[in-house]
């Protein structure tokens, strides 16, 4: 595998002059991820442009709704429809939430995606966050519908408008970026082509993360990437998380691929887990590493009941496409 | 279905075939699985007797299947359960040379595990001692270890056999070296044991022990601690000190706990059932031993380089 050159960041971790790229697998991983994006902003003085025909309310992942002056997890927050209508006014009288329909922002007079004018529209936008006081902008549109659309020049306009927004946001200060793509929208290769033109890849913030282990929600596999060291002081956390993926009747994928360290108890509470799994389902172990693998041939797979050994390639994640 | 644990001492080869041959021969007439494990040249004999008649035996060379006491049992487990539901006639022949005096105890021991491990399998197990070469004592503890006793070209029962969990406690009961004055030692204290992991780590690269050896006791001295920190009393640490090739952890609590003298030899059914742990912990290193006492509870870790 070559050393990938961009930037993998939780969401949360995104700054000024990245411009990211997120090819999410559902609405689920869009909303993880969109959602947090926009809430933080506006909750931290930032301006938050949203190229998009959906009206503010129906952006992705906004509950619990974001309000002027509370912060997420107050017990303020609290999460209604009506509450999401009247926060996302009250930032978008005052220009910190600019949701700007396609037709204003991107659509020539045929209503056909004219990369210049996307350009001019987030020029004008962060030109203008500047004087209104704000300390950054984030940027987000999601491009699929080009993808999607009957153009066969969707393609070459999205990657040369990719090239100059990301000249653009690269070098600035005060903006960054995320444009989002539905995996399902459009090849593989053109994916790559895509995201190649980012420098940031952009994923969900992590499950938990306290510097010795990492658990990381996965969306496609449905299930967790656990990195670092799982032993029994983090045996609690580790079974809530895995508890959490696996309400759904579908398989639940353990991304193991940086999994440094599991502890005996690990292995048990793993087994554990999957007793109380339907008999059709199981927990699969994708990627692991020697050590890990060492270990459980050691024991013998048939006293680990319900693991099954999954895929043994590299991970399917974005900076492996 | 009751265990048939033989020992047979023989004389010379001759004697050897004279009863291994119509041995496995009723393994296959009773509809067994049949297994022989046997040093060479033996092996090679029971090759070409039956080999020509397609005979249905598995063979393995002694010198690859007996290398860890704990592994072994391991093995033959997997063999009686991939047989079922046909139970499993087995030529079992271990390997006495090349052990110290402490390996030679738990090649000893193994034998009179057999006898819990395999307690209601119904299989057969015919273990060869050859009288010619063997140390007195190795043929002493046969007759410890194995119920029945094939001799002169008798079977008969053997008044010397001890049963496996008074065995063991005397096998435990002699005194180990004690922990040198300048071995190494960190307190454990708090919950988390990454920090006992990088020291142990440390100090297994240090020894050159290769990757995959440090690693297993890595893991194991961390199942040790954890268990410590989960039942024992402090205070609790570990020690490391090199005893020549061999790099030794021990682990250490204040509590005091009376272990059954087999804790840790039977394999559990699977990872959900008690006693996991430490069978895992006396697979991952060369050698576990475990001292309960007024002083405390330790758990020595022994990894050869």
């Amino acid at each position: 595998m070559e050393t990938p050159w961009f930037a993998k960041r939780p969401v949360s971790a995104v700054r000024p002059g990245d411009h990211a790229w997120l090819a999410y697998s559902g609405a689920a991983e869009r909303d993880a991820v969109i959602g947090p994006f926009v809430r933080e902003g506006l909750q931290t003085n930032e301006k938050v442009v949203y190229v998009t025909d959906l009206p503010p309310e129906s952006l992705p992942g906004l509950t619990p709704a974001p309000r002027p002056g509370v912060r997420a997890g107050d017990p303020a927050d609290a999460d209604s429809q009506a509450d999401l209508r009247a926060g996302l006014a009250a930032y978008t009288r005052t220009g910190q939430l600019r949701v700007i329909a396609r037709r204003d922002a991107c659509l020539d007079r045929d209503g056909g995606f004219e990369p210049a004018m996307m350009l001019d529209t987030l020029s004008r936008e962060v030109e203008a966050a500047f004087g209104q006081g704000f300390r950054a902008v984030r940027l987000t549109t999601d491009h699929s519908w080009v993808l999607n659309g009957p153009e066969a020049a969707g393609l070459p306009r999205m990657l040369g408008c990719e090239h100059r927004v990301g000249d653009a946001v690269s070098p600035s200060t005060m903006a960054m970026a995320i444009c989002q793509v539905d995996r399902r929208a459009c090849p593989r290769d053109q994916l790559v082509a895509l995201r190649d033109t980012h420098e940031v890849l952009v994923e969900v913030n992590p499950e938990f993360d306290d510097g010795i282990l990492k658990i990381v929600r996965t969306f496609e596999p449905n299930g967790l990437r656990v990195e670092g060291e799982l032993d029994a002081a983090r045996h609690a956390v580790f079974a809530e998380k895995l508890a959490q993926v696996s309400t759904a009747r579908r398989r639940v994928h353990l991304d193991f691929s940086r999994l440094g360290f599991i502890d005996l108890g690990g292995l048990g509470l793993l087994a554990q887990h999957a007793t109380r799994l339907h008999a059709d389902e199981a927990l699969v172990l994708d990627h692991l590493p020697p050590d890990v693998e060492n270990v459980i041939e050691m024991v013998g797979w048939h006293r680990l009941p319900g693991l099954t050994r999954g895929g043994d390639g590299l991970p399917e994640t974005e900076d492996v496409l | 279905m009751t265990l048939e644990h033989r020992a047979f001492l023989y004389d010379d080869h001759a004697d050897f075939l004279s009863v291994t041959v119509p041995y496995l021969r009723s393994g296959l007439e009773r509809g067994q699985a049949v297994v022989a494990v046997v040093r060479e040249p033996n092996l090679s004999a029971l090759r070409e007797v039956f080999e020509p008649k397609g005979a249905a035996i598995a063979y393995f060379d002694s010198a690859d299947f007996y290398r860890h006491p704990v592994r072994t049992l391991r093995d033959y487990q997997t063999i009686v359960a991939q047989s079922a539901p046909r139970s499993v006639c087995a030529l079992a022949e271990p390997v006495w040379d090349g052990w110290d005096d402490r390996q030679t105890l738990e090649w000893i021991r193994y034998e009179s595990l057999i006898n819990v491990v395999f307690a209601g399998s119904g299989a057969r197990a015919l273990c060869p001692y050859d009288t010619g070469s063997l140390p007195p004592r190795v043929l002493d503890e046969a007759r410890r270890t194995h119920p029945l006793l094939l001799c002169d070209g008798r079977t008969g029962g053997n008044d010397s056999y001890v049963d496996p969990a008074t065995f063991g406690a005397k096998c435990d009961r002699g005194r180990r070296p004690a922990r040198p004055c300048d071995a190494e030692y960190l307190a454990i204290d708090g919950h988390d044991l990454h920090a006992l992991r990088s020291f142990v780590a440390e100090r297994a690269l240090t020894h050159g022990l290769a990757r995959q050896p440090a690693q297993n006791l890595v893991t194991a001295a961390n199942e040790v601690a954890a268990n410590a920190l989960q039942h024992g009393i402090p205070p609790m640490g570990l020690w490391v000190w090199r005893e020549c090739a061999d790099l030794v952890c021990e682990i250490g609590d204040n509590g005091f706990w009376r272990p059954s003298p087999l804790t840790g030899f039977i394999p559990p059914g699977s990872a959900l059932q008690r006693g996991f742990g430490l069978w895992t912990v006396r697979l991952l290193v060369d050698l576990m031993e475990l001292r309960a006492g007024w002083d405390g509870t330790f758990v020595r870790l022994r990894v050869r380089r």
